[in-house]
């Protein structure tokens, strides 16, 4: 079929989505039942970057991609668009985090204890091949311990900051509407400090690993830290027009601070996201710490990282080269030919000997 | 008074898929761009069902600016049945409602990515261009921030500058498409990535055109009657491409940007670009009336 087939551009997108969906055949409700079962760090990955927070949604998502993650989570974005803003959510506090997994690197021991929580860090990555034998994987059940570590836990930084080890933020008093909201206002640069955490927090997870690891490798100026890891679930308390605070259930997020010594005081970089999603958080959180007076134009600057790791432009970006491009292409092809033209008569004057 | 008097019944999506919050940035945004043309206005620029890079600006623009009225040309590479013009055609008839068409003369909105009719616009048409790289800057300033301070001085030496040095090394400007071109003797612009045939078209025109950018949220206009001078050095004359005595192998027709086709003897044949053009030509010939309007080129010439 040609690529541009006269008044058949129309035939021809129709039959090629076909195609793609008929190669993954129907799907119904327990398809999408069985990607939020199985997949939820999958699921928690997708969110974060929608920064659209829905299991359902995600898994439906996922489902009707067949896993094409860019595809999916271009879908979930388009969706959010047509969503209204309802309501601005109260602040959450780290202390206020129902915390399920909470580590810190730069101590042996913190306030609150080292929990590890669920986590694949110490398992020996082998591969369960049994169950491809017909067995069927069950997991050893946890022991619980006799004393349960604290749902809620303050954070290391505050401990450093009542030491005078590191000046913690201003306090920033933008409440509600008034919250920059990256989503409904172009990202400027200097950005502001919501857009940058906004920018970070739906981030695609490859490419801020991708520039957080370069910098991590040498390319910054700071050498990370993990101060404080945490997996938890947020509160989300919204406000009734009658004036009543109720809950709108919990989400699951994730944030990482990392530090570095900066003079006599520690540098800090935070982000966090949507979602249980660890190397996101702590790549994101590396390049905040490696932003400031970073020089322009390297990896570590907001403006380049922020840009390159938005994951539905760059992908969107990357896959539009696939469409024709021969106008353009043409109009090149005459200025390089008509250079060629010129430097061919010019080479054939010079050739004239000299009287 | 009850809630049900303040709201309207849900619907899964709102008239034109963008929202009224949407819509109402990029008509500000847009009054912006028409108020200092050719200057660059950042805005929110929301995802849509399309990836970006695909028209995503240009789609916002149509969505917010039309109404079921509106009849909508869309076109890519000049032609209405590229593939995506497809799709957004097809997009913006199901969210909008909106009759389609393909004749230039009677479209009321013209999305384009790449290319200006060869049909004159008149005052009442609107004509949309996407725009992948909103910033004629880029080149010599990759970072965003520094080249929108180099707009606010209108500081364009290393443009001049790297103009200059094409004509040293290679005896010509080397700019393909998407010409710099400065817009009513202030800010310099990309006109998108239109061919330099199509960038004098733009001068002076009767029509409103609106640039748009979707993943690099950067909206831009050419306001009617709007002076669009592309950069040259007064002894160096800005030079379209050589496609003034082509001829379409199709439809017969002179004097038209056209698309190379390469043929098995190494030899080339040529296509009108503009593709609904080569279709009038084609009826004209074969007897089914004249169709075709008024052309910016005449003889495969730009009348001065």
């Amino acid at each position: 079929m040609a690529y541009v087939a006269t008044r058949g551009g129309e035939r021809a997108i129709e039959q090629s989505e076909r195609l793609f969906r008929e190669d993954m055949g129907p799907f119904d409700r327990k398809r999408v039942d069985e990607v939020k079962q199985g997949l939820p760090y999958l699921i928690d990955r997708v969110m974060g970057e929608a920064s659209l927070y829905d299991e359902d949604l995600a898994a439906l998502a996922l489902a009707q991609t067949g896993g094409e993650l860019y595809e999916a989570v271009l879908l979930l974005r388009a969706w959010r668009t047509t969503q209204p803003r309802l309501q601005v959510a109260a602040p959450i506090e780290q202390d206020s985090l129902f915390t399920h997994r909470r580590i810190s690197a730069a101590f042996k021991d913190i306030p609150g204890g080292q929990v590890l929580g669920p986590t694949l860090d110490y398992a020996h990555r082998i591969l369960a091949t049994d169950v491809l034998q017909g067995e069927t994987y069950s997991p050893e059940p946890v022991e619980p311990a006799a004393n349960p570590s604290p749902a809620y836990q303050p954070s290391v930084s505050a401990w450093q900051a009542e030491n005078d080890l590191l000046d913690p933020p201003a306090d920033d008093p933008t409440k509600g509407n008034e919250i920059p909201d990256l989503t409904r206002e172009p990202l400027l640069f200097p950005a502001k400090r919501a857009h940058t955490l906004q920018s970070l927090a739906r981030a695609e997870t490859g490419g801020v690993l991708a520039l957080g690891y370069a910098a991590m490798r040498g390319y910054g100026q700071a050498h990370p830290t993990v101060n404080e890891l945490r997996l938890a679930e947020a509160e989300i308390a919204v406000t009734h027009p009658d004036g009543r605070q109720f809950s709108a259930g919990r989400v699951k997020v994730s944030q990482a601070e990392v530090v570095d010594k900066k003079g006599e005081k520690l540098g800090i970089g935070y982000a966090a996201t949507f979602g249980w999603n660890e190397v996101k958080c702590i790549a994101a959180a590396t390049l905040d710490l490696n932003s400031p007076g970073a020089e322009k134009g390297s990896a570590t600057e907001e403006e380049f990282f922020l840009y390159h790791t938005e994951g539905v432009e760059s992908s969107g970006f990357c896959i539009h080269f696939k469409l024709p491009h021969y106008v353009t292409f043409q109009s090149s092809l005459d200025a390089m030919r008509d250079a060629k033209a010129k430097k061919a008569a010019g080479a054939a004057k010079q050739q004239e000997p000299a009287e | 008074m009850s809630l049900s008097t303040l709201t309207k019944p849900w619907e899964a999506m709102s008239y034109g898929f963008l929202d009224g919050s949407a819509k109402r940035e990029l008509r500000r945004k847009m009054l912006k761009s028409v108020a200092v043309p050719g200057c660059q206005m950042p805005y929110a620029s929301r995802e849509v069902p399309m990836a970006r890079g695909w028209g995503t600006g240009g789609l916002q623009v149509s969505l917010t600016l039309v109404n079921p009225q509106t009849r909508v040309k869309v076109i890519d590479q000049g032609a209405d049945d590229s593939v995506n013009a497809a799709s957004i055609r097809r997009f913006i008839a199901r969210v909008a409602g909106t009759p389609t068409t393909m004749d230039t003369l009677e479209a009321d909105l013209i999305q384009s990515r790449h290319r200006i009719p060869e049909e004159v616009l008149r005052d009442d048409q609107v004509l949309v261009l996407q725009v992948p790289n909103p910033e004629p800057l880029r080149p010599v300033q990759p970072n965003m921030s520094i080249a929108r301070q180099m707009h606010a001085d209108a500081d364009y030496g290393r443009m001049w500058l790297q103009l200059y040095e094409q004509i040293v090394r290679s005896g010509r400007v080397m700019q393909g498409a998407s010409y710099p071109s400065l817009v009513h003797g202030r800010h310099v612009m990309t006109p998108s990535p239109i061919p330099r045939w199509d960038v004098p078209k733009l001068h002076m025109a009767k029509h409103l055109t609106i640039l748009s950018a979707g993943r690099e949220k950067r909206i831009f206009a050419v306001p009617p009657y709007t002076r669009v001078e592309p950069l040259v050095f007064s002894d160096v004359p800005y030079k379209v491409e050589d496609h003034g005595n082509l001829t379409c192998t199709r439809s017969g027709t002179t004097g038209f940007f056209m698309n190379e086709i390469p043929q098995d003897d190494s030899s080339s044949a040529f296509e009108v670009s503009d593709s609904e053009w080569g279709v009038k030509t084609i009826r004209a010939r074969e007897g089914e009336g004249e169709s075709r309007g008024e052309t910016w080129y005449k003889d495969g010439e730009m009348p001065q």
